[in-house]
């Protein structure tokens, strides 16, 4: 997940330079500052969940199966990040993700949290340090029922059904997948 | 190379017919890496065959459709594959498979073939003089028989005493118990039809069972954009219905290998057999044959005719792929 932060008043200027939809607003009576950091849509699992919509296969009419049919999202995983200022020089990561669905995959809603501080180890320079976690935003595939006429009717996985993998063993190579747990961030900022 | 194992079919026949006598021979000269089955009591020697093994590139003589078919999966596992054919005449002829120039008889050939297509099944070579029942082994099973049985026509199948051999064959496609890949023949008339005077016993006496499936040879493997034709030797389907319905074409692209003849689309049909058995493991032999020929195309034929294509070219990848998923 891509993550930028962060706030005004020197915390970290590098974020606001990188951050498009800037806003502040009073949180509580402690005037702590809520900025909007980054809001994006798309991710690695968004990206690997399209890449899955390449291909297809004849059936045995000869028909042929796009994957992209079951791989196709209206709607892409959106993220928005957040950052909660609580002194000059620490504030809390937060944020979420919708997490997207095509008819064959799911990318679970997520949520994000941490906290980033920072220190001037002299008066031009910064040292600055993130962590943030996900939680949830997984990524689950879907099977497919397989008519295989006299055959049989299997569970399998949609892309490999016309395939030489047994119909059972092509569910070992449905996608599971989990988005990077934890990001941690260290910057040094020197201005001259 | 087709007319001289012919002429070997000819002469086990005109042996069998009389007095249905088989005798225990010994393979002086077999590929000591191969499974052998022979002997009156059917003694199978288990051994692997390194050239089939070690060679699983889709070669140029194959269909299109293998290499399309070829994604990581079995490839023939778990499927036995019986050749029966001859593996101790001392007739051998050349050809080129894709690996190099090779000097070997019409079993080891055959044996090669198939198990190039199905790089993963287990191969069995049977020789077929010595008349002894072929032996099945557990699990799923087809038969590739690259030979007749010719003699005088005329004769009804009934009359016919046929060998161990033969009869536990034709009783395996009888019960449904094996898939049994014949050669159509090289003679250019209907299964089963009379040449020189003669006819394919074997031929008539698989007509109507439930896993026979007839091979004939297209000079081409076929597309819907370059159309292949019946190799011009190659036996056809004719008009008998029970024949048209167990009759498959394939490309045996002799121009590439230097072999031509039914008796190599006959192991192509035996690879794709084991490659479909290898992926429905609870399919019974008839299931896999009903398959194969349920899935055969004709779009790629030139003037698709069932009397001459029986159901068409068969197509492996369609014969692995479902009739709908959703």
């Amino acid at each position: 997940m891509r993550e930028r932060s962060n706030i005004r008043g020197g915390l970290c200027s590098a974020a606001l330079q990188l951050c498009a939809f800037l806003c502040a607003s009073t949180a509580n009576a402690q005037e702590w500052t809520t900025s909007l950091v980054d809001i994006h849509q798309g991710s690695a699992l968004s990206d690997r969940a399209r890449g899955l919509g390449n291909g297809g296969y004849e059936l045995q009419s000869g028909s042929w199966v796009s994957f992209s049919r079951w791989y196709h999202a209206s709607w892409v995983d959106m993220h928005v990040d957040l950052l909660t200022q609580i002194t000059p020089d620490t504030g809390i990561l937060w944020g979420f993700g919708t997490g997207e669905q095509a008819e064959k995959y799911r990318i679970e809603p997520s949520l994000k949290l941490g906290f980033l501080t920072q220190i001037h180890p002299n008066p031009n320079s910064t040292l600055s340090l993130s962590v943030a976690s996900i939680i949830g935003g997984n990524l689950t595939e879907k099977p497919c029922e397989a008519d295989y006429g006299d055959l049989g009717t299997y569970s399998v996985n949609c892309r490999l059904a016309a395939g030489e993998t047994a119909p059972e063993e092509t569910l070992k190579y449905l996608v599971n997948a989990t988005p990077e747990r934890l990001h941690l961030w260290l910057n040094y900022r020197v201005t001259f | 190379m087709s007319r001289n194992f012919r002429k070997f079919g000819i002469a086990a026949a005109l042996v069998l017919l009389p007095a249905s006598m088989a005798s225990a021979q010994e393979v002086p000269d077999a590929d000591e890496t191969a499974v052998l089955c022979h002997g009156v009591q059917s003694i199978c020697v288990s051994a692997k065959i390194p050239v089939a093994r070690t060679t699983q590139a889709v070669q140029n003589w194959m269909s299109p459709d293998v290499g399309a078919a070829w994604a990581a999966g079995y490839k023939g596992k778990g499927v036995t594959i019986t050749m029966v054919d001859d593996f101790s005449s001392s007739s051998r002829f050349s050809g080129n498979l894709g690996i190099g120039v090779q000097t070997q008889r019409h079993g080891e050939w055959t044996r090669e073939e198939a198990g190039m297509i199905a790089p993963a099944a287990t191969i069995r070579s049977k020789d077929f003089s010595t008349g002894s029942a072929v032996p099945l082994a557990a699990g799923r099973n087809v038969l590739n028989l690259s030979y007749g049985m010719y003699t005088t026509a005329g004769y009804g199948v009934d009359q016919i005493g046929w060998a161990p051999e033969e009869a536990s064959i034709i009783s395996y496609a009888t019960r449904g118990s094996a898939v049994v890949s014949k050669a159509a023949g090289n003679d250019a008339v209907a299964v089963g039809g009379v040449t020189g005077g003669q006819q394919d016993y074997l031929d008539l006496a698989l007509i109507g069972k439930s896993t026979a499936i007839f091979v004939g040879a297209l000079s081409t493997n076929g597309t819907t954009t370059n159309k292949a034709q019946l190799a011009w030797y190659s036996d056809y389907a004719g008009s008998n219905a029970l024949v048209q319905s167990h009759f498959l074409v394939v490309g045996v692209e002799g121009d590439k290998t230097g072999l031509y003849g039914t008796s190599f689309a006959a192991p192509i049909i035996s690879g794709y057999a084991a490659i479909i058995g290898s992926k429905f493991t609870k399919a019974t032999p008839v299931q896999i044959t009903n398959d194969l020929l349920n899935t055969a195309r004709t779009d790629t034929l030139a003037n698709y005719d069932p009397s001459v294509y029986g159901k068409g070219e068969a197509s492996l990848s369609r014969a692995l792929a479902p009739v709908a998923i959703h």
